[in-house]
């Protein structure tokens, strides 16, 4: 026990001394907090002082793109933050061609509207001759009229078929311009996408969204929703119903979000219910390998130092694995209550808001505690064995690498986690021992995990520990003093078997 | 404290490492395991700390199964050296001493003393890493003294060292035997063990091929030979009574004595007989009596 004891506290003072450890525990988390600062200012940049720009193209429509610019504002400045979406309207660069086809369109126009004119009165003039008492000259002027009237209307439909033939000319010249100028402002980046609201867009209900970014299609729901609005006021309007009817039956609503934990519940907050558990696992992930990661460097140092059969001739194996994993251990859980102290601090100098942070409570920070523990343990069994197989420390080390790829894998599954994180598939992946640490920390600030999931992941973690102890012990006991080749497949189950 | 290995067998594999290896190591003198690299000194060594387990066989100590009383009573020097680099050297002759069972006020103190005989106070408080081999070599044998053990192993302690560590360790031992302490000392440098032992195991392949007293081994195997280099014609000193066979290349003779007469008494006639520059009664050395057994057994492998 005393010998225990010494190694269990020499391993925790060497390593807590070290610049790893250092570096683990203090400066990995300044960095990665630089990082989501950064990020979050970007965000606040990107969304608050730049708000992004989309173009409106539309045809033949009357300004339906001011209309959608003013209700898109009103829609954004309701939940009272400035706007961070802006509808332009894009303006042609209209080309000599274009100008020369609108020049004559407009004589054209002017042409049909005076024939028009011309032909109104000829008619009313005719009525009025017509209404005169019959005479010769009643005759000869309602005969003279006659042949106004025809030619006026014969040249006025002439006039107009000519206007529209050169109307859809400048009309597909207007769209070509139109597209060409959105897609450069779009290229220049002025704008972020633009929309194509075609005049039929009453009728179909749809509307074309042009961008380069992939995330602008996940950002435009205001614009569609504002839409949606339009087009039901519109239609309403078609069926007859009052702009006050209209304005009432589509008030929005507003939907207070408050998460069931239990017999507590609270407000909806992604950063409490979302990222932190994410965070959480990072840092206790961090943790497990900064231990089990001195374990396995100590082992293979100890291995490639000889130091180990140095120690061997003075503990046993067992007490030398336990002292080791004891030590190391409790360095993870010093590390961990340095990161809940400066969370404290940070809390109480009000640079992290209470809110963030009050799934930090004292049930989950004892889970947390413990799922730690049991992944550590889990792990450090793992590396203890594989550690003592190598002697070259370059091999032992692409080894290390790759377990920790393999174990860090599963925050790739937090998406799924966080979103259900009660479903029978994640209940599931909360058994697998590799997993099990990540998913349970996952879910415990997020859901009322059952009773069951935690005694059953606790249970399925203890025996695997204890197997892998087991296994890890008795290569640690041959392989340890193993110098030179490496271990083949078949020696490793062969130590496994004589240990 | 007495260590009697009894018949003990160790497979690796389809390897096997050792084969009814018996001795005893006593208080007071110092054992040889001796043999060529491979020959299983090692392993042995490993057993006797431990380490690893006998298939078959028994090491008991003082009668004794090894316990932690035993184990804290062995200081051991192996032969692959190392010591953890960042820890200084005060720090780590604690650990060790803390690990064989001592308090730490009596570690602090008897780190010091160790540390102020092999003349290394002032670095006390350095980092392993900042000294020099030889320094570091000396940490080393400190580590296996500091806990004053009553056994101690020594595998090829002379390896690596420098001819001023080399001194100090024979001198270490010395002064162990005169301690009465137990010592192995595992080599497989006959020359060396031939002035340090007094008992001695010498091992092939896993199998032991000589064993006993320096002494009476050397009586066994005596080989009556004597070379005199001299001026004059030497043929004279083939027709002395007892020469059993005479070599002669240019001034050198070889004459081979009759076992049953002393060569001490053919010397002192033959100093009578020609005006000699060199006489030598030709003792084998341990190597040559090595590599005789091996030759007369054909052994060259497992």
């Amino acid at each position: 026990m005393k010998q225990f004891l010494t190694i269990a506290s020499w391993e925790f003072w060497r390593n807590l001394r070290s610049r790893s450890f250092f570096l683990a525990t203090f400066v990995s988390p300044v960095i990665f907090a630089g990082f989501v600062l950064i990020a979050a200012l970007f965000y606040n940049q990107a969304d608050v002082e730049q708000p992004r720009v989309v173009g409106c193209v539309e045809f033949n429509t009357d300004a339906y793109c001011q209309m959608l610019a003013e209700r898109l504002n009103r829609y954004l400045t309701r939940a009272g933050t400035a706007p961070d979406l802006i509808l332009v309207k894009i303006q042609p660069d209209t080309s000599a061609e274009l100008a020369g086809y609108y020049q004559q369109l407009a004589e054209l126009k002017s042409k049909h509207d005076s024939l028009d004119q011309a032909y109104n009165k000829i008619k009313q003039r005719r009525n009025y001759i017509f209404r005169q008492a019959p005479s010769r000259k009643r005759e000869r002027l309602l005969r003279e009229t006659y042949e106004q009237l025809h030619k006026t209307r014969e040249e006025r439909d002439l006039t107009e078929i000519e206007y529209n033939r050169m109307k859809a000319v400048a009309d597909s010249l207007m769209r070509q311009a139109l597209l060409q100028k959105a897609d450069s402002l779009l290229m220049d980046q002025v704008i972020e996408g633009y929309l194509v609201i075609d005049p039929d867009y009453f009728v179909s209900g749809r509307v074309e969204f042009h961008s380069l970014l992939p995330i602008s299609f996940l950002r435009i729901d205001p614009i569609r929703q504002v839409l949606q609005m339009m087009i039901l006021e519109q239609r309403l309007q078609a069926e007859g119903i009052t702009e006050s009817k209209i304005q009432e039956w589509l008030r929005p609503v507003e939907i207070l979000k408050f998460e069931v934990q239990g017999s507590q519940r609270r407000e909806f907050n992604f950063m409490v219910s979302y990222l932190a558990p994410v965070i959480v696992v990072l840092f206790l992930f961090t943790s497990i390998f900064t231990s089990s990661g001195f374990l396995f460097n100590g082992v293979l140092s100890e291995k490639t130092n000889r130091v180990i059969e140095l120690l061997l001739s003075s503990v046993s194996h067992l007490q030398l694995l336990a002292g080791k994993i004891v030590g190391l251990g409790c360095l993870g859980l010093f590390q961990i209550l340095i990161w809940i102290g400066l969370t404290y601090l940070l809390t109480v100098g009000q640079v992290i808001h209470p809110d963030q942070v009050d799934f930090l409570t004292l049930r989950n920070a004892g889970l947390f505690v413990w799922y730690f523990a049991l992944g550590y343990l889990f792990y450090a069994s793992i590396f203890v064995g594989v550690g003592s197989l190598f002697s070259d420390p370059e091999d032992a080390h692409h080894l290390n690498q790759f377990m920790r790829i393999l174990s860090i894998l599963p925050v790739a599954l937090a998406l799924v986690v966080v979103v259900y994180p009660n479903a029978l598939f994640v209940r599931i992946l909360s058994f697998i021992p590799f997993l099990t640490p990540t998913i349970m920390i996952l879910r415990t600030p997020i859901v009322d995990v059952p009773l069951l999931d935690y005694l059953l992941s606790s249970g399925v973690m203890v025996v695997s520990f204890l197997i892998n102890i087991w296994l890890g012990g008795r290569l640690f006991r041959i392989g340890s003093l193993m110098y030179g080749k490496k271990p083949s497949w078949k020696t490793v189950f062969q130590l496994m078997r004589a240990g | 404290m007495e260590i009697r290995v009894e018949k003990i067998n160790k497979v690796f594999g389809e390897a096997h490492v050792l084969r009814d290896l018996s001795f005893t190591a006593r208080p007071g003198e110092v054992l040889g395991l001796l043999g060529p690299n491979g020959a299983g000194k090692t392993t042995t060594l490993r057993m006797v700390l431990d380490i690893i387990k006998p298939d078959e066989g028994s090491i008991l100590f003082d009668g004794q199964p090894m316990n932690r009383r035993i184990r804290a009573a062995i200081g051991y020097l192996p032969e692959e050296r190392g010591l953890y680099q960042r820890a200084s050297v005060y720090d780590t002759l604690l650990y060790f001493a803390r690990l064989k069972n001592m308090s730490r006020k009596k570690a602090q103190v008897e780190a010091v003393r160790l540390l102020d005989r092999f003349d290394m106070v002032d670095r006390m408080e350095d980092a392993i890493a900042s000294l020099s081999k030889g320094m570091q070599q000396k940490i080393q044998l400190m580590v296996a003294l500091i806990h004053q053990p009553s056994v101690l192993i020594l595998d090829e302690p002379f390896f690596g060292l420098d001819p001023l560590n080399q001194d100090l360790v024979r001198k270490l031992i010395t002064q162990a035997r005169q301690d009465k302490k137990t010592v192995i000392l595992s080599t497989h440098q006959l020359n060396e063990a031939e002035n340090l032992c007094d008992e001695i195991v010498l091992i092939n392949y896993g199998r032991t091929v000589l064993q006993g007293s320096l002494s009476a081994i050397r009586e066994r195997y005596r080989e009556n030979l004597i070379v005199v280099e001299a001026e004059g014609n030497l043929q004279v000193l083939k027709k002395l009574e007892g020469v059993r066979k005479f070599i002669q290349e240019r001034g050198t003779a070889r004459l081979y004595i009759d076992e049953r007469i002393e060569p001490q008494e053919i010397a002192e006639q033959i100093l009578k007989m020609v005006n000699i520059t060199r006489l030598e009664i030709n003792r084998p050395s341990l190597n040559d009596i090595f590599l005789e057994i091996v030759q007369e057994s054909g052994e060259a492998g497992p």
